[in-house]
């Protein structure tokens, strides 16, 4: 019965959740802790494009985009382009890819990757809160708070790196776009890979 | 500290080691099969890739949910031959972590047709290569997993393995069937309704709504099922798409489901709930909506006209004992006590019937005639008491626990000619919970019922709120007898509209032989002995009711006297012999097979003249997807039904349209 109810609470979680992160809508703000201990915040980065991608390296999909260098060369893109660019682990405890601040950190240096920071969410409140649901799952925030895309990182879904080539990748369309001014084209895509490690 | 580094450096060498893993032998095991290994040349066959998961590992549907992949397929084929769609199995639901998956956790095969061309010699070699990508995954982790499948052909005679029809055969029988008619749907707010055409005589277990396309609903949100005549409802949660047509598979039992396509259009406000969706975290709210459900229905029972009397007399007696407060409380346990089990003991009874093999619900059995003439026999004896024609002991007795309790009893079984419709939901819904569950929403229904006695019993200053007992009670219980006249006339009525003017008359008769009893015992007074004159006024009830004619299956059952069950050995045996054969495939699920089996085949005329031409008719039934007529079917170019044929001596079959009239099926030339 406990685990019922227990169940119970976390299929509504996400619902409730659905309905607050919404493209056109403003993002949901959140505080959560780095990888080093320092809490972030999204409302800090009023006024910057920001993007958020979901992390679980043990997720073969997750491998695909950085074993191949793709996910680490559309991080330069974006920051090139002056995004804040923000990874996120909701894996919760036990489960596959979580990871402890200094475990994140080894990974972030072993890929060679440079997220403005990588955030702890094991209690999923923030996935849930985006309705984060694989990994990688990509989102980005115009300067002015509100959520303009929300999908895979290209259109591609599938787990061989070959196929990256010849995807068009949603992230940069959309952060480009939105630096332009322009309204995003595709702004939302069905985000593919493993499902996110939430508690439950 | 250590055990972390290695952690560290078995994640890392995880990462490193992604090319390698594809080595490793596969958590779900592929394999490519061909019904046929010597296929004819011009003819088309059905190639299964069979998928084998380990334990704990799951594979995708084609939409796979809010994460995974559906299964990808690269063909390499000779010149000529062509590949068609995949076709997936119905799936299931699989929710972790609040992520909806549609899944197969047990071995299942994509089937796909392949179409060898005309005009190939025998004994030509056709290599089949097919490239296959999915995704397997347990409830932890996934692994993407890729193989490329190979199967040589030689075309032939097309001859067929029993081995090789017995697993085809099996694999299409999971495959959702096309359901023939559109449904339609409707958006309401943050609603998605979704109306479904299914006969209401169809079972439907397990219900759940798989579009085709993740946008169509927000997928790892309930769903809610219903009935509503012959329409299926399903209610699920918008998801962030608009389309105007939407397409996909709706279950409705174990590994069945119907392939459906909806069109925008009005659905009707859903009835009873229809066979539970087992799913994590759902039962436990659905038992606890069931349990208040019952409680507040059984609130609401004690203003029905066939409980409100006896209810408010009880009151009424309570309040005249007056003094003793812990009387008073023992007096409403012991009602309570009545009222619960009387309606566990009838939830009981119900399960019991049900685990017996009767399909049938709380409400169906309300369609029954003979269930409706027993009630009307039940609250016609209620009104002559209350009209004071007889007197029970436990209404008329004194302060006594025990008499208490069988009023408690009396009221939670008076109360089901009113429950009806009104609580076929709630019953409904507490019959498709394990058994345990559904007692306790039973439960819920006699405290519920019970509650405001209980309060009564228990809160003195709501007794002396009571008017003080008078000779006015007594012409108020012959007041309240009224409105259960009142309900013995609406059940007799529903007795004409069901079993017709002799079924009423008949119940009617019965009514009348149980009232000169009931006036007997009353000339007699109280106790045991007085109540024996009863016994053959009951017999001749009983022989009444049970000879109440049951008017629709009666019917249905001269119809299909006429006709015998399809298979292609007796088609060919007839046809053979030149008999003319009229051969139509139905389901219960089928609403359009439905509509023409009434409005056309088993009306008398058709029959009659079918028996004037020796027409025989053969009836092939795909309820349970039956593999030989699944076979027949697509042999004729379908892929579901309904389908007609006729077959006249010496002329090739004819395909009928599929809606039929009585004056096109008697006008069918011999």
């Amino acid at each position: 019965m406990l685990y019922r109810t227990i169940a119970l609470l976390t299929a509504l979680a996400p619902a409730i959740a659905a309905a607050a992160a919404q493209v056109g809508a403003p993002a949901p703000a959140f505080t959560v802790a780095d990888s080093k201990g320092k809490p972030v915040r999204l409302a800090d980065y009023k006024g910057k494009l920001v993007v958020l991608e979901w992390n679980n390296p043990g997720c073969p999909y997750v491998q695909k985009h950085y074993n191949s260098g793709n996910m680490q060369r559309t991080q330069a893109a974006a920051r090139a382009a002056g995004a804040v660019w923000l990874t996120v682990n909701s894996g919760a405890p036990g489960k596959q890819g979580h990871m402890s601040g200094p475990q994140a950190d080894a990974f972030v240096a072993s890929a060679k990757a440079r997220p403005a920071a990588y955030l702890l969410d094991a209690s999923g409140a923030v996935g849930r809160a985006y309705a984060a649901k694989t990994t990688p799952h990509m989102f980005v925030i115009n300067p002015a708070g509100r959520l303009v895309y929300d999908g895979a990182i290209d259109d591609k879904p599938t787990a061989d790196p070959a196929d990256i080539k010849t995807a068009k990748n949603l992230v940069m369309a959309a952060v480009n776009e939105t630096r332009a001014g322009k309204p995003v084209s595709v702004a939302t895509s069905r985000p593919y890979g493993c499902s996110v490690k939430y508690a439950g | 500290m250590a055990a972390l580094g290695f952690r560290l450096m078995a994640m890392l060498l995880a990462l490193l080691g992604a090319g390698l893993a594809v080595a490793a032998p596969p958590h779900i095991a592929a394999t490519l099969e061909a019904e046929s290994r010597a296929p004819k040349a011009g003819s088309r066959i059905d190639l299964a890739i069979a998928f084998r998961p380990a334990p704990t590992w799951h594979g995708y549907w084609k939409n796979p949910g809010d994460a995974g992949t559906e299964t990808l397929v690269e063909w390499t084929l000779p010149a000529g031959v062509k590949a068609g769609e995949l076709r997936y199995p119905v799936p299931g639901t699989l929710l972790v972590g609040g992520i909806m998956n549609h899944v197969y956790e047990a071995p299942y095969a994509l089937l796909v047709p392949l179409d060898v061309p005309a005009g190939l010699a025998p004994g030509t070699q056709l290599p089949i290569r097919a490239k296959v990508d999915w995704l397997a995954c347990t409830r932890e982790i996934c692994v993407p997993e890729r193989a490329t499948l190979s199967l040589d052909l030689t075309v032939g005679d097309g001859a067929v393995e029993p081995a090789a029809r017995t697993r085809f055969d099996g694999w299409r029988a999971a495959l959702p069937r096309p359901l023939g008619a559109q449904a339609r749907f409707e958006r309401a707010g943050e609603t998605l309704r979704l109306a479904v055409p299914l006969p209401a005589s169809a079972a439907v277990k397990e219900p759940w709504f798989f579009p085709l396309g993740d946008d169509v609903t927000e997928q790892s949100a309930p769903q809610r099922a219903s009935r509503a005549g012959d329409a299926l409802v399903i209610e699920a949660k918008v998801g962030r798409g608009s389309p105007e047509r939407i397409e996909g598979v709706v279950r409705i039992g174990p590994d069945r489901g119907l392939a459906i396509v909806a069109v925008p259009g009005k659905v009707p406000a859903g009835g009873a709930a229809a066979g539970a969706v087992e799913s994590e975290g759902e039962g436990g709210g659905g038992l606890l909506l069931a349990l208040g459900g019952a409680l507040l229905g059984g609130l609401l029972l004690n203003v029905m006209p066939c409980v409100f009397p006896i209810l408010s007399l009880k009151a009424l007696s309570l309040a005249r004992g007056g003094g003793s407060a812990a009387a008073a409380r023992r007096e409403a346990l012991a009602y309570t006590g009545g009222a619960v089990i009387a309606c566990v003991a009838l939830g009981a009874a119900l399960l019991g019937v049900r685990a017996g093999g009767a399909a049938a619900g709380w409400a169906f059995q309300l369609t029954d005639p003979r269930m409706i003439a027993a009630l009307l026999l039940l609250s016609l004896a209620i009104a002559l008491n209350l009209a004071g024609l007889f007197e029970l002991p436990s209404l008329s007795g004194g302060l006594h626990a025990q008499g208490a309790f069988a009023t408690g009893a009396l009221a939670a079984f008076v109360a089901t000619p009113c429950t009806g419709p009104f609580m076929a939901a709630a019953l409904g819904a507490a019959l498709v919970l394990p058994w345990v569950q559904a007692l306790a929403v039973f439960a819920g229904l006699g405290l519920g019922l019970a509650l405001p006695f209980l309060l009564i019993g228990f809160v003195p200053a709501l007794r002396r709120a009571l008017p003080k007992p008078g000779p006015w009670m007594a012409t108020m219980r012959h007041i309240l007898s009224v409105p259960m006249f009142v309900t013995a006339l609406a059940l007799a009525w529903l007795l004409g509209r069901q079993a017709g003017a002799d079924g009423m008359a008949m119940g009617l008769a019965a009514a009348l032989a149980l009232a000169l009893g009931l006036w007997w015992v009353g000339q007699r007074g109280l106790g045991v002995r007085a109540w024996l004159p009863l016994a053959p006024a009951l017999a001749v009830s009983a022989a009444l009711i049970l000879t109440v004619p049951r008017a629709g299956p009666a019917e249905a059952a001269v119809a299909s006297a006429g006709s015998e069950p399809f298979s292609e050995a007796k088609l060919a045996a007839l046809t053979g012999a030149g008999t003319p054969v009229f051969v139509y495939f139905t389901a219960d699920w089928c609403l359009t097979c439905k509509v023409n089996e009434k409005a056309a085949i088993e009306r008398s005329i058709v029959r009659d003249a079918f028996a004037a031409k020796g027409i025989k008719v053969l009836v092939g039934d795909w309820t349970q997807g039956d593999a030989a007529i699944g076979r027949f079917l697509e042999s004729q170019g379908r892929s579901g039904v309904p389908l007609y044929l006729f077959y006249a001596p010496g002329r090739a079959p004819q395909v009928l349209p599929q809606l039929l009239t009585p004056g096109l099926l008697t006008g069918l030339a011999v």
